[in-house]
């Protein structure tokens, strides 16, 4: 980052970077931590690496602080290849779920790290940890002690250590993990603002789908070291790409068949009409519903439809999930929004358009 | 009432503390400010034995090298022990439970075994100079024993494990993380030690610190035997008066002088670590 930049302008006026990895590769023993993991995250854009424990997300991220040295392949930082810069002088913030607040230094003191490391001057100082503390919403906790704060005022703060130095990229390692439901869905649209604000690349970590599909630009799904699907939220829920990502992200009724060529596939006897031509006939195939796209009772004309028995109701509150035994043995599960309208045991017609219902290869 | 019950179970402790440990104590003291003559005690009010200690350039001799020692001996397992705490502490190894036992194991052998031990490799015609001076490298054996440097690898030797296991549990509950996160805040490796892992690991410096210290100051069987009354200590005066001289009185001046030292110590630790606490647990 440029001298005048990096003294002169304010948190939000930071030029975004650009990172790309290509090809990353890491092995641990037997294990294959990363398999060939590529992708590129544009200027300012919020992009999140979506998993299952183990599958590679965090070794990513850690790759592109620098606490991981890839067996193969490149991260690329604006364009430069920094495999072999160390952490301390990529200059990346790094927000963790355990915070990782310096407990014996102030609050004030651990936002001002990062510019006491660069040989700020003290006068720049006092301003840019008293704007970021402004910034995160916590103007006047800067005298007090980590221990002093609740566990979203300390994920702040850090949020505030990490941002003040205005890092090409900010990591995000699972950094709500800790917090309760509450407290994260508060932090979520927060994080996000500020996200926004700064304009700052970000890359975050997470194994929740459902904070992964609300901040997101954009969203790499990762499995076992690799990536199944990239894509902007609303396209990996709708339209997702593999039987793993239909299934990982949301709830998917997911009905293994066979293609019977055509925009046809047949499951447990029942055929099903598809959005797209499904591989020739004879393939092993899975068809993903999402739930909430499956009419019960429904007046209209539906592409499909199955004659099913309810087996079980889920009063969730807001929403009622229906387990329904279809005839002929597809078992699926349906959500409505209100009432409860089928007790157990009630005859319903499941039906869905053959639009929703998405041919992935088995 | 289940307060009150449990207070109960330190009772059996306290007693034993009582009867074996505060009362010969304060027995100790009664009779270091006593008189005594042709070896009765006369139970008066004096400081003439403390006055005696302190006016003699030997003994104020004594008392220095005493902490010298103390010193030389704290250092020495500060720096040997912080590398071994850290590497224990963040070790994920399956031989973490031998090289801890090997930690520990000094503990395990005797200390005139110990001590034994050291003279065979230390003494002028032990392992080490003989290995030396028989393959011609040098000529004369290394003054290994029998001086201050004898004394203080026993001592290192033995007391290294209190440092160690000091400073391990301190380590254990640094965040990792914290270093990561002053990494990518622009701080070296060795920066990022000295800002975060050293401040932090502090309690446990101090803790080992004065544990070594204070052991060393008041060990007594290996500066007799590997310093062979030539590397004097106050302990050494202590047993020289009590059980040689028979100067009860004065002897217990002695002995009392370095729990007052010990004692000092303990109090400087608590104020430091609770200033280097303000911001942790």
């Amino acid at each position: 980052m440029d001298r005048a930049l990096e003294q002169g302008a304010s948190l939000s006026e930071a030029r975004a970077a650009d990172v790309s990895l290509r090809g990353l590769e890491k092995r641990y023993g037997a294990t294959r931590a990363l398999a060939g993991v590529s992708l590129d995250v544009a200027p300012g854009e919020f992009f999140t690496l979506l998993g299952p424990s183990g599958c590679g997300k965090t070794t990513s991220l850690r790759a592109v602080a620098g606490f991981v040295a890839p067996d193969a392949g490149d991260v690329l930082i604006r364009g430069a290849r920094v495999n072999a810069v160390p952490p301390h002088r990529r200059h990346v913030g790094l927000v963790f779920q355990s915070y990782a607040l310096f407990p014996h230094r102030t609050v004030r003191q651990n936002v001002a790290f990062g510019l006491r490391m660069q040989r700020t001057a003290r006068v720049e100082i006092e301003r840019l940890v008293a704007d970021a503390l402004a910034l995160v919403q916590l103007p006047g906790h800067g005298e007090r002690y980590p221990r002093e704060l609740s566990g979203g005022e300390q994920q702040r703060v850090a949020l505030a250590r990490a941002l003040v130095t205005r890092p090409a990229v900010l990591l995000l390692d699972e950094p709500l993990g800790a917090l309760d439901k509450k407290l994260r869905d508060h932090m979520k649209i927060e994080l996000k603002r500020l996200q926004r604000d700064v304009g700052v690349t970000t890359i975050y970590v997470t194994h929740d789908q459902e904070e992964a599909l609300t901040m997101s630009d954009r969203l790499a799904v990762m499995r076992a070291g690799h990536i199944e699907q990239v894509g902007a939220p609303r396209e990996i829920y709708e339209t997702p790409g593999t039987v793993f990502v239909a299934g990982f992200i949301g709830n998917t009724n997911l009905l293994a068949g066979r293609s019977r060529g055509g925009a046809a596939v047949e499951c447990a006897g029942v055929t099903i009409a598809t959005a797209a031509s499904a591989p020739a006939a004879g393939a092993p195939v899975t068809i993903a519903v999402r739930p909430e796209r499956i009419r019960l009772d429904d007046t209209g004309r539906l592409d499909n439809e199955v004659a099913a028995t309810v087996a079980h109701v889920v009063y969730q509150g807001e929403t009622v999930r229906y387990l329904l035994a279809a005839d002929g043995g597809l078992e699926l599960q349906a959500v409505e929004l209100g009432r409860v309208r089928f007790p157990a045991g009630s005859r319903v017609r499941a039906g869905w358009a053959a639009a929703d219902a998405r041919v992935l290869l088995s | 009432m289940r307060a009150r019950a449990r207070l109960l179970l330190l009772l059996p402790f306290t007693a034993l503390l009582g009867v074996f440990f505060a009362a010969p104590l304060l027995l100790m003291v009664a009779i270091s400010v006593s008189r005594q003559s042709f070896g009765e005690l006369q139970w008066t009010f004096t400081l003439h034995h403390y006055a005696r200690f302190f006016s003699d350039a030997y003994y104020i001799g004594v008392l220095w090298d005493t902490l010298v020692l103390g010193a030389i001996v704290t250092v020495a397992s500060l720096l040997l022990g912080y590398p071994l705490a850290y590497h224990l502490a963040r070790t994920r190894s399956r031989w973490k439970p031998f090289l801890l036992v090997a930690v520990l194991s000094p503990l395990l052998v005797g200390i005139v075994i110990r001590c034994y031990g050291w003279m065979i490799l230390l003494a002028d015609r032990g392992l080490i100079n003989a290995t030396l001076v028989e393959r011609g490298w040098l000529a004369k054996p290394l003054p290994l024993m029998y001086n201050r440097f004898g004394v203080a690898v026993a001592l290192v030797h033995v007391f290294l494990p209190f440092m160690v296991l000091s400073l391990t549990g301190v380590l254990k509950r640094i965040d990792p993380h914290a270093l990561e996160a002053a990494m990518t805040l622009g701080a070296s490796p060795r920066r990022a030690f000295l800002e975060v892992t050293l401040p932090l690991s502090l309690p446990g410096i101090l803790a080992g610190s004065l544990l070594v210290f204070s052991l060393a100051i008041s060990s007594f069987v290996v500066p007799v035997l590997l310093g062979g009354f030539k590397v004097q200590v106050l302990p050494m005066i202590v047993y020289e008066q009590v059980l040689s001289v028979f100067d009860w009185p004065f002897g217990a001046a002695n002995a009392f002088v370095l729990l007052v030292i010990s004692i000092a110590l303990i109090a400087v630790y608590i104020r430091v670590t609770e200033r280097a606490l303000r911001g942790i647990v």
